[in-house]
Order: C-alpha cells, then structure tokens, then sequence
C-alpha cells in the first residue's frame, strides 16, 4: 500500500517538476510513455535499458540481504565488462562469450573481496571501502584500455569490437522488438537469488546475518565468512552484468562505457523492497524513466528530470521504511 | 554527626514493583559509606534518587543539612553530587584529558595547556597519572575507573557515588583504588560505595547500610558487625531446607571444565582459572551477583567468547575446539540472557525464528517444512501467546518471547542446555513449567547449567548448586549444599 502512495507521489512530484521547468506536463508525459513503452523499438530500449540494472538490481539486493550496503555495484560491473571484454576477444566465439561472462564473473567478486574481508575482520565500512574501489576501477580500466587491452586501430581508449560470432544476438527479433539474452539472464539470477536466500539453509543463513549478527552468531552462524561470500557473490553478479553489456549491447569495452548504471541500481533495489521479485518492477520503472527520458529531450526538457524524480522518491522511500522498522536498519 | 547525605523515607514503585519502601540513608561527611544488597534490592534506584536521574515518589533529601529537591543529574551536579555508575562513560576515541572534561569544558575554546594543568594537580593529589593525550581505549579497567574519579574531581564533586567500582579490578588495584578514596575521604569528600564484596566493606569502609527487597534493613558501624550477620542481612533470614528435587543424575560425567580463564569485554579476567565437571542428567545452577563471571563463562560455553587458556570437555570430546555450528549439532541449545539481541531476528515471523539456531541440524533439511512443522509445537510449549505465526517476532511481548525461545530450545534433542535468566518476564506459573521441561529433557539424559540471579529459583529447581563471585567459582561443602545462608555467605564473599 505504502508502494502505491510511493508511486502517486512521485508521479505528482514529476507533473509539478516538469511544469516548473515550463513543459506542457500533459505532452510530456504523454512524450516519456509513448518514448518508453509506445512502440516496439520503444519497448526494446526500454528492456535495453532495465538489463543491466535488473542484473545490478540483483547484485545490490544480496549484499543488502547479508547486511551490505554495496556501493561498489559500479566498481565490479566495470572491472567485469573489461576483463570480460579482453576474454571474448581473446577467444572468440561462442566459447569466448561463456569464458567472458565468467571471467567478468570471477574479476567482479574478487574486485569486491577487500570490502568483504575488510568489513568482516577489520570493521572497516564496506561503503567507504566499496567507493575507493569504485575508483581505483575506473582509473584501472581506463589504463587497461588505454594499453595493454587498447584495440589494434583504436584512436581513443577503448578495446577492438568484438566481432559477430562474438556477439550476443538477440534471442527473438520481431520487426523492431528485440528480446536480449542478457535480460533471461537477469530473470533467471533474480529467480535464481530469490530462491536460494528464501529457500536454502545457507541464504537463510545469510539473511540471518544481515537482520541480526549477534543472534545469528549464537544460532552457530559464521558472520564473518558470510560477509565475505555475499560481498564476493555481490561483486560476481555486477562483474556478470558488465559482461554481458559488451556482450549483448557495446560490443566492445571503452573508458566512459559506464553512465552509471551500478548507482542507478542502488535505487533499484531499494525500491524492490524486502522480495527479490520486486526487482522486476523496480527496474522496469528504472528503465522505462531512462529510455523515455531521452525522449523528453525533443520537448526542450533535460533527462535529468527524471533522474532526479527517482532520487527524491528513493529518498521518501528510505525515510518511509526507516520509520516503520522504528530505526532499525534492514 | 556532621551529614553528608540525609535521604528520609524515599518511595519509588514502578508498575506493579514496589522498587524503594520508605527507605532512608545518612551518611556522614568525609568518610567512605557502602550500600549493600542482592541484584533488585534498590541500591541502584536509591543511588538514581540522589543523583537526581529519578524523582521518588515520596521522601525528601538533604545535603549538607540543607533539603533539596534534585529534578535532574544538572541539579545534583550542580550540588556536588557525582556518580560513576557500571557501565562507565569513558570514550575510548577521545584522549584521557578531552575525557576528564567532558560534559564541564569552561567554555566555547578548549584551551588544552590550562586544562592539562588543572587536571594534573587534581591526579597528583589522588596519586593518579595519566598520558593526558593517549587516547582513553588503551587504559586498563583500573585506569578507566581513576579517570572516572578524575571526571567527578573536575567537576567538584563533593559527594561521590560509586556502583560496584570494583567489579572489574584485580585485588592489587582495587587496594589502590580504595587508597585513593580515602585520601580523598581526608580531604572532605564523602563517598558511597555500592557493593556486594563484603570483604571491601569490612577493609575499607566506615559504616555500611543494608537494603533488601526495596526495604531498609540494617545501618552499621563496620567495626561493630559480623560478615555472616551481614551476609544474612543482606541475603534473608529464610532458613527453611527445603528438600533437593529428585534427580535423575547419573555416574557418567558429560561436560567437564578445567582451568577456564576468559576475559571481559574491557579486557579485565573475568573467568579466573575455575574448574568443574557435570555428571550426565544434572541440573545444575550458577548463583551469583550479576557481573561476577558468568556472562563470560557462558559465552565461552557457547563458543561466542574465545578462551585465554583451559579446556572444556565432553566425554572424551574437546568441546571448546568445536565451531558454535558444530556445538549445536552435538546438541547444545540455548535460551540466551538477552533475547533481543542473541535469540530472536525480531523482523522475522515466528515461523522463520522457530529453526533459527537449529537449522545446520539434519532433521532441519526443509527449512519451509521444518519451519511449518516445528513453529506451532514451540509456540504451544510454554503457551506463547501470538497473533499468528507468520506475524514478526516484534509484535510479542517480551514474556512471550521468552516463552517462545524456551520452547525452540527444548523442542528438538537437547543434550547440553545452557540458559541465562531462563525465567526472566515469566510469571510463576510459567517458570515451573520451564524448568519442569528442562528436568524432563535431564531425565532423558541431557545436561542443564542455568544462571540465574534468583537463588530461591535455583534452590527450587537445581539438584546442584554452584556460585560465581568475582570470577571464582565456589561449591558449598555437601552439608551446606541446600543452605541458603551459606550459599549467601559465597556470594557476598563472606565465607
């Protein structure tokens, strides 16, 4: 219920934005759904858009589970499309394409081990951590592809493009609407991660340490070691992601590839709430903002708009929930 | 008599609990006073009273002869009166002098040259020294208590209280400690020393006041009582037997410890060196004042606290090697001392809380079955009053909760049941039914330790009683096993 009010409100919230920034609200709204969701090609660069940030979505939602605030989303889906990038490049083919996908799995979890590490035996805070790594990432990847992974023809910093065979093809392509493989993915991590910290002794586990260390200690729980396995987890399915965006989408990996998806995601998985499926709604809501803000562009208004809409509803939401759980953290 | 503190007839009832009946204190300037009494007698809520950290509902204060009337700690401050109460308020991050002024800076600009210089001649004068910029974390316990005193020099305090100031102090400091407060005692300022160590109270102290059950009991020259009439004082004169309840204790030892030392969580020994060995099916309960070991040596039970050294055996197991995950599948169950924050995710229904704790165990491979199975029976054990098991644990009252924890822990094969306070928030009748399943599963050959604070409880339902004081663990000689007297005597240290 709370949702729906969460909703209203941000919608009432836009409306007035736009009308400040002297849109006709009716034209552009009408504008941000037809961009989104009006037609076929709008429909694919809506889910085009939601890929990365349900795979994301997925990433954050399991270090929150486990007590993690992991703004390292970013981090790992970069070191994940390089690495991954520089993989199917190397071997090219479909096979190229599945060693890529697990590399970039392999390199994201081991990319977010120091927080884990140093969260679970040193107290260091993983958002501190996870944010310097976020850099360092950045700045490594920009090196990488600026030598040693730098295409042979390239002119700025970015790798070669992967060739077809190496290429992620949609998985149905009718006229203008295309369904990715990479979203399948993301449909079946979520199923996937919902099921095992629902289902499973050890996500059962997991999510005891997030909700209470102490007592899960006492239930025989070993924190420590799960901190670390959910940070690495965490940073696998990022490193997933930023692979099957080169994969599937770029086709290649470039310094500035990123527009920010891994802190877009934070968001998403906030709003999902306390259920793993909630992230099918969330980055959809995500997604479809981004792909229709662009569109929003034509009437003069910035796509920023929409972005910053989120955040105040992210921000409601947080302060929302907070309440609720009268001040106890998740 | 030149007094101090004059507090007449103070009343305080909180709820249904009469804390305070007319309860009265003199104290007479410069000298060191103790207030002694079992856990729940009113020596605290007295001490609250004079502090001004509560209102009493009736009764009236006096200080120096003058009566006052103190609506805050700022008032009783503001009259001298300071108090360094158990859980001492020093800021491990902050340096030794940011934390002797804190709260009673002069002013907007710390001016750190003057203050360091004031604050010196106040630790000379008690024999104290201090790195004034190291930072407070690396004080010992003993250091972090002069550094208290120190706080209370600095602001004044002519009257000072003291909870337990000894409670994590080794002999050799707590003597230092106790020359300090009666060089201190020289100079005019008079202190209050809540305790329950009687022998401190015969060494070091001038006059001792006895509360029990809220009530004023007894006022002493030291000089002129005896340690067993006081140890009576404060424990009750009920010198009823009553009879040891059947047991069905075998021949076969279960668990065993050997020299277990374990350290507090400021770093103090808590577990000095104390040996015991269970037999199979015992019930066995650890009396004592709260704060003399025994959180600390149930943890290490658990596994939650590391050892220094020692061993803890079961049979020809080494149980301290074991993981708390390992622990639980040999059969430990535990009904923890603070539920909120070691036994229930308070988030959680009570469906996903009934396996918590018990869900490595190979009879819990569904977690959904197991949770659908197990949830109604724990609930139904010690009749847990709920609003459904799908509700989250919050929304039970704290008995309730209780009452569901006892129950997760004596549903599914206990072998070794360690439980803290297990009747705490229970009525009577639900404490019987408690400890009645807990002699059932020792019949059935388990083990129980229980600590409790209540003596009268263990008599009622342990067939083997053990006490903690100061981290020692003492057994009464066999023909004092049931002697309420005697076992007060080895709380109070008085034996």
């Amino acid at each position: 219920m709370r949702v729906v009010w969460l909703v209203i409100g941000g919608i009432i919230l836009f409306i007035a934005s736009l009308w400040v920034a002297g849109a006709n609200p009716l034209t552009a709204v009408t504008q941000l759904v037809t961009g989104s969701v009006g037609s076929a090609s709008a429909i694919s660069g809506t889910i085009r858009e939601l890929t990365p940030l349900l795979i994301l979505g997925v990433s954050v939602f399991l270090a929150l589970k486990a007590g993690l605030f992991n703004i390292g989303a970013e981090g790992q889906f970069v070191i994940g499309s390089c690495f991954g990038a520089a993989t199917m490049l190397a071997l090219g083919g479909p096979i190229g394409v599945v060693a890529g996908v697990l590399v970039g799995a392999i390199a994201g979890g081991l990319w977010a081990l120091p927080a884990g590490y140093i969260k679970a035996f040193r107290n260091g805070h993983e958002v501190i951590t996870t944010i310097m790594l976020n850099n360092i990432a950045v700045n490594l990847t920009k090196w990488l592809v600026s030598g040693p992974f730098k295409g042979e023809k390239a002119v700025s910093a970015t790798t070669a493009t992967l060739p077809v065979n190496t290429q992620l093809t949609p998985l149905i392509k009718i006229g203008q609407f295309e369904l990715p493989q990479a979203v399948i993915v993301g449909v079946l991590l979520t199923i996937g991660v919902g099921y095992w910290l629902s289902k499973t002794t050890s996500g059962y586990e997991l999510r005891a340490a997030g909700a209470n260390p102490t007592a899960a200690e006492f239930a025989g729980v070993k924190t420590k070691q799960v901190t670390v396995k959910a940070m690495f987890f965490s940073g696998a399915i990022a490193g997933i992601a930023g692979a099957l965006q080169v994969a599937q989408f770029e086709h290649r990996f470039y310094d500035g590839s990123s527009v920010g998806y891994g802190f877009d995601a934070l968001g998403v998985a906030l709003l999902a709430g306390g259920n793993a499926y909630g992230l099918f709604a969330s980055s959809f809501l995500f997604g479809a903002l981004n792909k229709g803000g662009t569109s929003l562009m034509g009437l003069g208004i910035d796509k920023g708009i929409t972005t910053m809409v989120l955040a105040i509803v992210i921000i409601i939401f947080a302060a929302v929930k907070y309440r609720q759980r009268g001040g106890q953290n998740d | 008599m030149n007094l101090a503190v004059e507090m007449t007839q103070i009343s305080k009832r909180y709820g249904d609990v009469q804390a305070l009946d007319q309860v009265s204190l003199r104290v007479e300037k410069g000298t060191i006073h103790a207030l002694v009494g079992e856990n729940g007698a009113g020596k605290t809520t007295l001490m609250k009273a004079l502090y001004g950290a509560m209102s009493p509902d009736a009764g009236s204060i006096s200080i120096n002869g003058e009566p006052v009337t103190l609506r805050s700690s700022r008032e009783a401050i503001a009259q001298g009166i300071g108090m360094v109460s158990q859980h001492y308020g020093i800021i491990g991050e902050l340096t030794n002098l940011e934390n002797s002024i804190l709260g009673a800076e002069n002013g907007a600009v710390l001016t750190p040259s003057q203050n360091q210089q004031r604050a010196e001649e106040l630790a000379q004068k008690m024999g104290f020294e201090f790195d004034w910029n190291a930072e407070s974390s690396s004080l010992s316990p003993a250091g972090g208590q002069k550094l208290e005193i120190l706080k209370l020099l600095w602001r004044n305090s002519q009257i000072m209280i003291l909870d337990e100031p000894t409670a994590m102090l080794s002999p050799q400091d707590s003597d230092a400690l106790y020359d300090s407060l009666k060089q201190l005692a020289q100079t005019g300022t008079t202190i209050i020393v809540v305790t329950h160590r009687l022998p401190e109270v015969f060494e070091h102290c001038k006059r001792v006041t006895v509360v029990r059950g809220g009530k004023h009991i007894a006022d002493h020259e030291v000089s002129e009582v005896t340690a067993t009439q006081l140890a009576e004082e404060i424990v009750g004169g009920s010198v009823i037997e009553r009879p040891t309840p059947a047991s069905s204790a075998g021949v076969e030892s279960s668990l065993a410890v050997r020299e277990l030392v374990v350290k507090g969580d400021k770093g103090e020994i808590a577990v000095k060196a104390i040996s015991f060995e269970l037999k199979r099916g015992q019930l066995v309960g650890i009396a004592g004042v709260d704060g003399n070991g025994q959180r600390e040596l149930f943890h290490a039970l658990i596994g939650y606290r590391k050892l220094v050294s020692g061993s803890v055996t079961d049979g020809n197991q080494r149980w301290d090697e074991l993981s708390i995950a390992e622990r639980i599948n040999a059969g430990l169950r535990v009904i923890p001392e603070d539920r909120h924050h070691e036994g229930v995710i308070e988030g959680w229904s009570l469906y996903e809380n009934s396996v918590l704790g018990l869900q490595t165990l190979p009879e819990v491979k569904n977690l959904s079955q197991s949770q659908e199975e197990l949830a109604p029976k724990m609930a139904e054990k010690f009749s847990t009053k709920h609003g459904g098991l799908n509700q989250p644990m919050s929304s039970l009252s704290g008995g309730n909760q209780q009452r569901f924890v006892a129950g997760r822990a004596l549903e599914l094969f206990p072998n070794l049941i360690l439980a803290f306070q297990p009747a705490r928030g229970l009525d009577l009748n639900s404490t019987t039914k408690v400890y009645q399943e807990i002699r059932r599963r020792c019949d059935g050959g388990a083990t129980a330790i229980i600590v409790s604070f209540d003596l009268d409880e263990l008599l009622d339902f342990c067939d083997r009683i053990l006490v903690m004081n100061h981290g020692e663990l003492f057994e009464p000689q066999p023909e004092e096993a049931r002697d309420r007297a005697a076992i007060g005597r080895l709380m109070v240290g008085a034996a």
